[in-house]
């Protein structure tokens, strides 16, 4: 057996017959009581909760993983449409604010087993080493508990596990990938002619799609709707790369449940979680629980969760929950180009370059920016013309050119702000929960470094030879509001991600990041999960 | 305007599509649902507002106005609320009547009753006001009048025939995503990759039937 299949055999448990599903598996779950007292009740089943489930499961605990949507099945459950793929995103309702608001639903928020991995475009690039230590090296954010070397053989297990395709990277800490690159995509090729021609340094990769047959996931077929969940099980995302495995060792993935409370016991520990399934509320014991709802609904999860300990919320005695939640600025331009482009036929992840990662001396601003091919849609694509004020008969004609665009996007390291940060809101849902508030302002570094990057991608699409370009400004992913510190003065959660304030409480999603760096979260979320389970098994042994 | 993609229809390929996909795209050709959100006053400042934001004078039939009614009836939202604005729908609803509000006063006749070039006028003078319009920011409403009835029009398989896009991809995938060969044998090319000048002609002609 091969070392990749020794430690994770999820791809090697889905059928090969065309189909996506082994039912068989999901069928044979075992379940558990709600008043079986389980080792770890594990909240949110994506990136986070995904990894987590499965490295404690194959250890042996016995595991309840939560999520608040459906246990997805690719063949009947995702189509080939964007306007069809609204199920997807968590559309519950939010209020956002601030001088800068960031919209959520499609653009950053997942629903369902998987996570927002079922809907991510695919990059799975790894942090640099300096941003652990941005503020003793660049005077900016703070520094992390942990350094890239902790991180690193997770990234390398992530890697594989996926598992990541692309070329040799340079940047950071210089490593390889266990698939070769993709072949690109015409605005991928176009990416690297411009890039080429001002002597930028590119890369095609690194995504997390297979290249080359994994297991029983079959290579990608490029069909170009990564966004709308991937139908060939090609594109990773814990549904298929982490979630049959923990099946297979005993875990329960408990989909269609939405948790409304941790629930601690007079001792100060938790001692399970509050959740409605088919309208009931119900109460799963357990030893320990592990939150992974992401930056907004880790930090809601948990503000919900006051008692008469915490009346300001869970963990929240210093009042850091919720605090320093983190975008980044990912303006697009588009250039258009005499020769056909068609950008909605490969993965929207092509190539990328983190040449302008790190602090450059010479700019107006600290840390950097990466470049990547991004590649709407038409309804995305909307977006972008109607964004620069076109309308009626002009957005129809930009419309109607569709084919001779190209887009590329940045991802800019927005800086972690404590005003930036999720609330609750006077309004409640469905459950009646209040909902979360999302308040996020950008800093002068944020627009001095987003401007930069607007600029670059203007000049490589110029000297690709573009006749015409647009842009739009638009922010990417959510990290940060329950971040990790040395102490509970400075994080809500210790370097193996356990709350300072209640033992046997974990977070282990991207909330715990303290800065984001220029890359793009997934493989990094993954990673920190990996490591805590390693660290709660040894801590348990 | 002349065809960009002679002759092509995306909808040939239909048949290469799988059933679940095939069954969310072929139920945008059946017939629209009848109209439950929007009275008949406010249906009458709808159907000019949505055909002069899409430029609607020359398009297939795809029923953008019952599309919307609908996703306003079901609450369909994007997954967020400005803390500065209402719910969706409430948008669509107050800023209708706004827009007949401001018709009446301004030109003394209903929204309905102008030409199309004065309809555009009053919008393009929404989409310009820095600040509220009628107690919304005027920025907003109009972000949310162009990304309803974008996601509606390019969501219809007609449309995707004006704009030459290929449209659903599995189980079949695409083949020709190079520099050397971008056009499926399916696919039909631009008429612009013929002739490249034409691009900033069109662009040029599609602003003078703006003004």
């Amino acid at each position: 057996m091969n070392r990749v299949r020794a430690r994770n055999e999820s791809a090697w448990l889905l059928p090969n017959d065309g189909t996506r599903t082994n039912h068989r598996l999901r069928a044979d779950m075992r379940r558990y009581d709600d008043t079986e007292e389980v080792d770890l009740a594990v909240v949110g089943c994506g990136a986070g909760g995904g990894v987590l489930t499965q490295r404690l499961a194959r250890a042996g605990w016995k595991v309840v993983a939560f999520d608040a949507g459906p246990f997805w099945d690719p063949d009947a459950d995702w189509v080939s449409d964007e306007a069809g793929s609204h199920h997807l995103y968590w559309t519950d309702p939010r209020v956002i604010g601030g001088t800068d608001p960031v919209p959520l639903g499609n653009n950053n928020s997942g629903r369902g087993v998987g996570g927002s991995m079922v809907h991510f475009a695919g990059y799975a690039p790894r942090l640099h080493p300096s941003d652990f230590r941005t503020a003793s090296q660049d005077g900016v954010g703070v520094d992390w508990p942990i350094s890239y070397e902790d991180l690193e053989p997770y990234y390398v297990a992530m890697e594989e596990e996926l598992p990541v395709a692309g070329q040799h990277w340079p940047w950071g800490k210089p490593h390889s990938y266990p698939h070769s690159p993709h072949p690109l995509g015409v605005d991928g090729e176009l990416f690297v002619l411009g890039c080429h021609r001002l002597g930028i340094d590119v890369r095609v990769g690194p995504v997390a799609i297979t290249n080359g047959r994994f297991g029983n996931r079959p290579h990608c077929i490029y069909r170009g709707f990564c966004l709308q969940g991937c139908k060939v099980n090609a594109k990773a995302s814990p549904l298929i790369t982490h979630v049959p495995d923990a099946l297979a060792h005993g875990a329960e993935v408990r989909a269609d449940s939405m948790v409304s409370r941790v629930v601690l016991g007079e001792d100060g520990r938790a001692r399970g979680v509050e959740y409605f399934r088919d309208g009931r509320p119900r109460f799963q014991r357990a030893r320990a629980v592990a939150v992974a709802g992401y930056s907004i609904e880790t930090p809601r999860l948990l503000l919900n969760s006051a008692d008469a300990r915490f009346p300001d919320g869970l963990c929240n005695d210093h009042g850091l929950v919720g605090r320093c939640v983190m975008v980044q600025g990912a303006v697009q331009v588009a250039g258009r180009f005499e020769h056909e482009v068609r950008m909605y036929k490969t993965p929207p992840p092509g190539a990328s370059t983190e040449a302008f990662y790190e602090t450059d001396p010479n700019n107006d601003f600290a840390r950097g920016f990466s470049l990547q091919t991004v590649a709407p849609l038409p309804i995305a694509w909307a977006e972008h013309v109607a964004a620069e004020g076109h309308w009626g008969h002009v957005l129809r004609e930009y419309m109607r050119d569709y084919v001779h665009w190209a887009v590329l996007g940045t991802l800019c390291e927005f800086l972690p702000l404590p005003h930036n940060r999720v609330i609750l809101a006077d309004e409640t849902d469905r459950y009646g929960l209040p909902v979360a508030k999302f308040l996020y302002s950008q800093c002068d570094n944020d627009r001095a470094m987003m401007g930069a990057a607007k600029e670059k991608m203007e000049a490589i699409l110029d000297a690709a030879g573009a006749d015409d370009t647009l842009s739009i400004e638009r922010y990417a992913h959510l990290v940060g509001g329950c971040r990790m510190g040395e102490s509970e003065r400075t994080g809500v959660v210790d370097s193996e991600l356990r709350t300072f304030a209640v033992p046997n409480l974990f977070v282990v999603d991207g909330s715990v990041l303290p800065t984001q760096g220029a890359a793009n979260p997934a493989l990094t979320i993954m990673a920190l999960a990996a490591r805590a389970a390693d660290c709660m098994i040894r801590r348990r042994d | 305007m002349s065809e960009k993609f002679p002759g092509y229809d995306v909808l040939g390929q239909a048949d290469r599509w799988d059933d679940v996909t095939k069954g969310v795209v072929l139920r945008r050709l059946g017939p629209p649902p009848a109209l439950r959100f929007f009275t008949p006053d406010e249906e009458a400042v709808v159907r000019p507002l949505v055909e002069r934001l899409l430029g609607l004078e020359e398009a297939p039939e795809c029923h953008v106005v019952e599309q919307l009614d609908a996703k306003l009836t079901e609450h369909v939202g994007p997954g967020y609320r400005h803390d500065d604005m209402p719910e969706d729908w409430e948008v669509w609803r107050q800023s209708v009547h706004a827009l007949e509000e401001d018709a009446r006063k301004r030109k003394g006749v209903a929204f309905a009753e102008l030409d199309a070039g004065t309809q555009r006028q009053m919008l393009e003078e929404i989409r310009t006001t820095d600040g509220d319009w009628h107690g919304l920011p005027a920025s907003k409403v109009w972000s949310r009048w162009m990304s309803d009835l974008c996601s509606i029009f390019y969501s219809h398989p007609l449309v995707w025939n004006e704009i030459g896009f290929g449209g659903p991809a599995y189980p079949r995938g695409y083949k020709a995503h190079s520099l050397s060969a971008a056009v499926e044998p399916w696919e039909v090319h631009s008429v612009d990759a013929l002739d490249p000048v034409r691009w900033a002609n069109r662009l040029a002609a599609a602003k003078e039937r703006q003004r």
